[in-house]
């Protein structure tokens, strides 16, 4: 079973790396550079609600700000794309533990409410304070970058297809210490706080640290895959910081389930590739997209993942066909 | 400094206060009745506006009864809302309340903007170019009334509150859910009046500002944040807490409009709410101990 899902995971790895080699419809690349980066923020996001159980709308300022301190470094200082991603993702995750670390001071509840004032100073910065942002108009035509390999190669992203490689290179190592996180020792002592928060502080977890921790990783990898983003688009301007992009990615993690790994990249996938082929124009998407909230919100709560977590429940509380039925059997 | 300058600033100031403190008041209530945070809130500010301008554009209504009706809908909205939504809550799952009403309010505001476009309307009424003059100062007569609104319906949600037994049944439950139950107050009943005059509240301040602002879709998206950081101010659940804040917040702002760069002036909430957060966690006002 196990080495059947290495299997599946190598094989869809293969796949999207193979994609750009099959075709070179820029269509198809954009719609993965897009999976991959609003996957890894689905992922984060699922980090933070799903596992330890604080709703956040902080993750698009993450994004942003990673986006924005990327751009900035670049085009005034000089650095690298690469310090100035690195920057980005570390600057992130510094306003990440302050936010955090000021609301969960009072509940989860004010940690919701202050994530979503967050993400919106962030826009209103962004679009006002015109001497370090540039203001409503952004930071248009971002340079092409080039990463320097061993051996005095030089990789200049110039195609389509290398920004394909590279967000989806770093989407999959995204997804692989999300991965390890949540099926280690810290993703249980997650779930445990998530559960029952006075239980799991009685077994001498401490959850403030574990919910810091989820914070600061996912705003890590927020910021880095929106400074590299943003060299993608080749401008950075407010609407990185629109509350479209932190509907969509809580749809796909309410829709995936949250707390589920695979639920979340799967319905990350289907949710970017789907309304887009299906050609909605936007305010009828995001009133479906509100339709299906309400809806999972009521009927559905555990999302997808949730649906085959109690499915499987259900089998092994199935008495075996044969075994002696002493007790009566639970049928939900 | 020129004093007259000064006045006007702080009368502007009130004004907007005072319909801040509308939206969160009705905000503050819902969350202290029910623990839930209404995400939807100001889509029905939006809808208030976008009636009132329908009324009169449409039907030739004047100011009175175009107030009367938008608060008595909206009165009717917000019982229909937490008998056919909030209800499927059962109290429980804060972040779901919140996911859920944040669907509402896609829905909403989507469904407006696809319906009416994001083009501005400006609800034309007899009293749209009148000022009242007095002295130095200048206050156009729709923010009087406005101001006016206001003022009555905080001072009856205060009598409410606190003369009516439907009323102090409401504090009970959110001061202690479980002991209010015990003495035999019904839940259902309590909630669905809260979030009916929380709604109506909402409705009553986008039909006061109708005339005041211009009128779109995307109106009640900023404002409802503003009135989330008005709340955590004035400490959660506290009515009165998030009616002060709101006055406080709406001076605050008028007066940094006019002497600061208009840059700081939007994230004056955000910034005070932080800071409230940082050396006085339970608000301003108290409460919030229980969150």
């Amino acid at each position: 079973m196990k080495a059947l899902r290495i299997a599946a995971v190598v094989a869809g790895l293969v796949a999207l790396f193979a994609i750009p080699q099959m075709t070179r419809n820029e269509y198809v690349l954009a719609l993965g550079v897009s999976f991959a980066a609003m996957s890894v923020i689905a992922g984060g996001l699922n980090l933070v609600y799903g596992y330890v159980g604080l709703l956040s709308f902080a993750q698009v300022g993450f994004f942003g700000i990673g986006g924005y301190t990327a751009a900035l470094l670049v085009v005034d200082r000089g650095w690298s794309l690469w310090a100035g991603v690195v920057a980005g993702g570390g600057l992130a995750t510094l306003v990440g533990l302050v936010i955090g670390y000021s609301s969960l001071r009072l509940s989860r509840h004010a940690f919701a409410i202050v994530s979503l004032s967050f993400a919106l100073l962030c826009m209103i910065v962004a679009r006002d304070w015109v001497e370090l942002t540039r203001g409503a108009m952004g930071i248009p035509g971002l340079p092409t970058p080039v990463m320097n390999l061993p051996w005095g190669l030089s990789w200049r992203l110039v195609r389509p297809a290398d920004f394909y490689y590279l967000l989806m290179g770093v989407a999959a190592l995204s997804h692989g210490l999300i991965y390890l996180v949540v099926t280690s020792r810290l993703g249980r002592a997650m779930r445990a706080i998530k559960l029952n928060e006075p239980l799991a502080q009685s077994q001498g977890i401490n959850p403030l640290a574990y919910k810091l921790l989820a914070i600061a990783l996912s705003a890590l990898l927020a910021g880095i895959v929106g400074g590299l983003f943003v060299f993608y688009l080749t401008i950075v301007d407010p609407s990185i910081f629109d509350f479209y992009y932190t509907e969509t990615t809580l749809i796909m993690v309410i829709i995936g389930g949250p707390g589920s790994f695979w639920g979340v990249l799967a319905s990350s996938a289907v949710l970017t590739a789907l309304p887009d082929m299906l050609r909605f124009t936007t305010d009828l998407r995001m009133v479906l997209y509100g339709i299906v909230l309400i809806a999972a919100m009521i009927v559905f709560p555990g999302g997808f993942g949730g649906w085959l977590h109690r499915r499987r429940v259900a089998r092994w509380r199935r008495p075996r066909p044969g075994a002696p039925t002493n007790t009566p059997s639970i049928t939900p | 400094m020129d004093p007259s300058f000064l006045a006007q600033l702080l009368l502007n100031g009130i004004v907007i206060g005072v319909i801040y403190a509308l939206i969160a008041m009705g905000l503050s209530l819902i969350f202290g009745v029910l623990e839930i945070v209404n995400f939807a809130h100001g889509e029905f500010y939006m809808l208030g506006a976008m009636l009132a301008y329908f009324l009169t554009a449409h039907w030739g209504f004047s100011y009175w009864p175009i107030i009367v009706i938008v608060t008595v809908v909206a009165l009717a909205l917000g019982y229909v809302l937490y008998e056919g939504l909030l209800l499927s809550l059962h109290g429980e799952g804060f972040e779901r309340s919140i996911l859920l009403t944040l669907g509402l309010s896609m829905v909403l505001q989507n469904g407006a903007v696809f319906l009416f476009t994001t083009t501005p309307k400006m609800m034309e009424t007899s009293l749209s170019y009148s000022n009242i003059v007095v002295g130095d100062l200048r206050l156009p007569v729709a923010r009087v009334f406005a101001l006016g609104l206001g003022l009555f319906a905080f001072t009856a949600l205060y009598l409410i509150l606190h003369r009516t037994r439907i009323g102090k049944a409401m504090r009970g439950v959110a001061q202690n859910r479980d002991a209010a139950l015990m003495v035999g107050i019904d839940p259902r009943a309590v909630s669905r009046l809260a979030v009916a005059i929380g709604i109506g509240l909402s409705g009553l301040a986008g039909a006061a500002l109708a005339p005041v602002y211009a009128v779109h879709p995307l109106m009640g998206f900023s404002f409802v944040f503003k009135a989330f950081a008005i709340i955590i101010i004035g400490g959660l659940g506290n009515v009165s807490g998030a009616a002060i804040a709101a006055v406080m917040l709406g001076i605050l702002e008028s007066l940094a409009g006019g002497f600061l760069p208009l840059a700081l002036v939007d994230a004056l909430a955000f910034v005070s709410m932080i800071a409230v957060l940082l050396l006085r966690p339970q608000g301003l006002f108290g409460r919030g101990v229980r969150v």
